[in-house]
């Protein structure tokens, strides 16, 4: 197995990204699971149009909250567009915020 | 076609002739006044102008009546001036009621969006209101993508809002106003409220407050009537942003409550006249089309404005 995984938001969830409970469904089936033994998992954001809010907090702050700030470093957001890049940012500061600064995985 | 039947006056609704700025909240007080028991009929014979904001928010009404179990008449369809222009927006047919039309239909994109219901898939009702309103936004260099995305954004966040926490139906419009530039767009639902919707949930504050403070409250970041995952609470208050440094205009009507936020950046909280009582919400925009074209940038300055973004703080490993 190798110790990256790359998923592709718009091959999966489709380039406009708008439910937060679809990012919420998708985080735990294909992102959670691969954190704990990959050291890269990339969200490749290629070929999505657009997102908001609900769907980038959903997928990106629980990432976080769940495993702490240390996920960061195991993460890779690759092909934002620079709205999409405002959205991963804020998710992240959201995320920080509510695992309380844990450092730990 | 509804027979035209009047039953009590107070379950007979004159649509005013004009319906839109300043007039907009006396007819949603009209719609929220205290019926008597029995049938509602409402009366287009005098009504010349409405905005999507009146749509959505008397096909949001008659939807509720019908689910109070009450019959809803429609009066005066065909002496109203703007017969026409309401089946082009498809309210009749959004009030399940079947209308011959005595003209083409010409192509909406770009000019009006119809009346649709919040209950599609929201990324769907997204691309779709956006790319009518935006036409060609749809790619990412087209000069109407940051119209695009804007609408986009605005539209799911509401209809969220409107799907997870209303507990009713919601309608959505919008309609472009090229002369003077300005994207008018509107969701109501009918279900039960900001104040309800907070109370539901036992937020401590929610027990002794208004409903026009609910409404200041939602505008305020991660204030959410669902707490935890998906819910943020970020939604409505971005969007409120948003359209404040659009230098747009944003009504939030719920329960007795409203909400103004206009051009100039004053916000006022007052109650809806004559004691009446809007069941559900409505949030109402307009904003200039030139101004949603830096997308990007208005989302980042409305996300720091909030509190949501420290300028430098990136943490994010980002790739080409």
């Amino acid at each position: 197995m190798s110790n990256t995984h790359t998923v592709s938001l718009a091959e999966d969830c489709g380039s406009f990204l708008a439910d937060g409970a679809t990012a919420l469904e998708y985080r735990h089936r294909a992102i959670d699971p691969y954190l704990s033994f990959c050291e890269k998992v990339t969200l490749d954001f290629s070929g999505v149009r657009t997102a908001n809010s609900s769907f980038m907090n959903a997928l990106v702050s629980g990432l976080l909250e769940n495993h702490g700030e240390v996920v960061l470093k195991k993460l890779v957001f690759k092909g934002c567009k620079p709205a999409l890049a405002v959205l991963v940012e804020s998710a992240i500061e959201l995320g920080i915020r509510k695992s309380g600064g844990r450092i730990t995985a | 076609m509804p027979r035209a039947t009047i039953h009590h006056p107070m379950n007979h609704i004159v649509l005013p002739s004009q319906i839109h700025g300043a007039r907009l909240l006396p007819f949603l007080a009209l719609l929220g006044r205290p019926l008597s028991e029995g049938d509602v009929t409402v009366d287009f014979s005098k009504l010349r102008r409405v905005v999507p904001a009146a749509i959505v928010s008397l096909a949001a009404s008659v939807h509720l009546w019908e689910r109070q179990r009450r019959q809803v008449h429609f009066s005066g369809v065909h002496e109203c001036e703007i017969l026409g222009y309401l089946q082009r927006m498809d309210f009749f047919k959004a009030c399940g009621v079947e209308m011959q039309e005595s003209f083409q239909r010409w192509e909406s994109k770009g000019r009006f969006v119809p009346v649709c219901m919040v209950t599609q898939p929201i990324d769907e009702m997204g691309a779709d209101v956006a790319g009518c309103l935006a036409p060609g936004g749809e790619d990412y260099e087209h000069p109407m993508s940051g119209l695009f995305d804007t609408i986009a954004y605005v539209l799911t966040e509401v209809g969220n809002n409107i799907r997870q926490h209303s507990g009713g139906v919601g309608y959505a419009a919008a309609q472009v106003n090229r002369q003077e530039g300005m994207i008018k767009m509107a969701l109501a639902d009918n279900g039960m409220g900001i104040l309800k919707s907070f109370q539901s949930v036992e937020a401590p504050w929610s027990m002794s407050t208004t409903h026009a403070e609910a409404i200041a409250k939602a505008l305020e970041p991660r204030i959410s009537c669902k707490a935890g995952e998906p819910n943020e609470g970020v939604g409505l208050t971005l969007v409120g942003e948003m359209v404040s440094i659009m230098r747009g205009w944003l009504l939030v009507v719920s329960g007795n409550g409203v909400l103004i936020s206009r051009r100039d950046g004053s916000r006022t909280l007052e109650e809806l006249p004559e004691g009446a009582f809007y069941q559900g919400t409505l949030v109402a925009m307009s904003f200039p089309e030139t101004a949603a074209s830096h997308y990007a940038d208005h989302l980042r300055k409305a996300k720091i404005k909030s509190g949501l973004l420290h300028p430098g703080s990136g943490r994010a490993i980002l790739e080409p």
